[in-house]
């Protein structure tokens, strides 16, 4: 029993703690590049991926981990990832953003994931579980091992993982090379390593490195408490919702990925708080009801889909997982739809 | 202190969520003359980082990123002149 709490609280706090210096979140990645033309968070998204899948293969090739990759749902990964992607843009944070920044004490944040976590149980096991049931119908393989790119190329996995993340980090540093850009705003350049560290936002391959390693540490842990699967946000804070709920064992609560979101809300917090971060911070009204609304489209997209933007992207794409691909590419096709009419054609207009 | 600047224009966008100070501050920005200064006050650390960023991108001519009190920052942007 202490096991889990043990492991699942330090990794959650170690994961809040580079989320919040690494200002790592996927609504901004993809959505900055449409309304900014900004590719900063989208590079450290590609980092962590590329770790992640190195460090998968090589876990997988000796035997620490069995990949778990999810299945094809053809109706939750579409119509639910997509959905997810609008609702993201609409509560200004992916699941892991809005959560470490309820640490950080951003009002907004809380009722997003306030809208996620009641959505989330009312589409896993209330009035909306025929939604997700029928959008669920379609699942490829309907039993047995998942639909991943190892087994369409009929290779071992960590020979494809270990392969891809190689051939694609050559791809990018050599384009990289290629495309070296002017110099980039950097307020803080003659800054001391700590301040670095403790004061100042992470550079981008930093954070890239630090959320792939921690996606690395916490399969096999998560494992070892009886979860074989790597990073998940939503699955968490079902479990924290339905603490109160009495039709609901309260023990059933006490897992992996329950103390994996407290101990990412803590992390966050103390990195905030050694920052000088910290802050409540209230937005205006109708922000409070937008940002709970996309909480709730989130939430309802997530549990659709079997997994939200970490569930999916950060731990599902590493294991070649088909099915997390598809939502991935759902997930960011929503939040351009949402971006652009929420920011790009407005600001055009102007 | 460093010599004072002047500015043409404030805007406040504490509490705002992602990533509202960042697009309303480059179209405050789009509308303004060249030279002229543009004071943002925000408390969101994302865009503490990524709004001068962008700015530069655009043009736009960074002079100062203050810290104020905890998240408070006073970011200071003399506006390239996009009219």
């Amino acid at each position: 029993m202490t096991g889990p709490i043990l492991t699942g609280l330090l990794v959650g706090l170690a994961f809040g703690f580079a989320l919040q210096r690494g200002r790592f979140c996927m609504n901004s990645a993809f959505r900055d590049i449409v309304t900014m033309k900004d590719y900063t968070l989208l590079k450290t998204v590609g980092l962590a991926l590329l770790v992640s899948m190195l460090g998968f293969g090589i876990m997988a090739m000796t035997n620490i981990i069995t990949p778990n990759p999810k299945p094809i749902l053809w109706g939750g990964n579409i119509i639910g990832s997509f959905i997810f992607g609008i609702g993201m843009v609409l509560a200004g944070g992916c699941a892991s953003g809005i959560t470490y920044r309820v640490g950080e004490g951003m009002v907004g944040a809380m009722t997003a994931v306030l809208g996620l976590t009641l959505t989330a149980i009312v589409t896993a096991m209330g009035f909306l579980k025929p939604v997700k049931t029928a959008l669920q119908a379609v699942k490829v393989p309907a039993e047995g091992a998942s639909i991943t790119v190892a087994s369409i190329l009929n290779l071992p996995y960590a020979t494809v993982a270990i392969g891809g993340a190689i051939i694609l980090g050559l791809i990018w540093w050599f384009f990289a090379r290629k495309n070296k850009g002017g110099e980039v705003f950097d307020a803080h350049k003659d800054a001391s390593l700590k301040d670095k560290i403790f004061k100042y936002g992470w550079p981008w391959v930093a954070t890239g490195v630090a959320i792939g390693l921690i996606s690395i540490v916490a399969f096999p842990l998560s494992a070892a408490a009886g979860r074989n699967y790597p990073l998940g946000i939503t699955s968490g804070w079902i479990k924290i919702g339905q603490m109160v709920m009495p039709s609901v064992p309260f023990a059933d609560s006490l897992k992996w990925d329950m103390w994996l979101i407290v101990g990412t809300v803590v992390g966050a917090a103390i990195a905030a708080l050694i920052a000088k971060e910290f802050k409540l911070r209230v937005p205006p009204g109708r922000m409070l009801v937008q940002t709970f609304i996309g909480g709730s489209l989130m939430g309802f997209g997530a549990v659709c889909s079997t997994g939200c933007n970490i569930g999916h992207i950060l731990s599902g794409v590493p294991q070649l997982s088909i099915g997390s691909m598809i939502a991935g590419i759902s997930i960011v096709l929503g939040s351009w739809l949402a971006a652009w009419f929420m920011f790009v054609r407005p600001m055009a207009k102007e | 202190m460093t010599e004072e600047i002047k500015a043409t224009k404030t805007l406040d966008v504490c509490g705002e969520i992602c990533p509202y100070p960042d697009v309303k501050s480059m179209a405050t920005l789009k509308k303004m003359e060249k030279g002229e200064v543009l004071e943002i006050l925000l408390d969101y650390p994302l865009s503490v980082e990524r709004l001068p960023r962008n700015a530069a991108k655009w043009g736009h001519k960074v002079l100062t990123v203050e810290q104020l009190e905890g998240p408070n920052h006073r970011i200071m942007i003399e506006a390239f002149g996009l009219k």
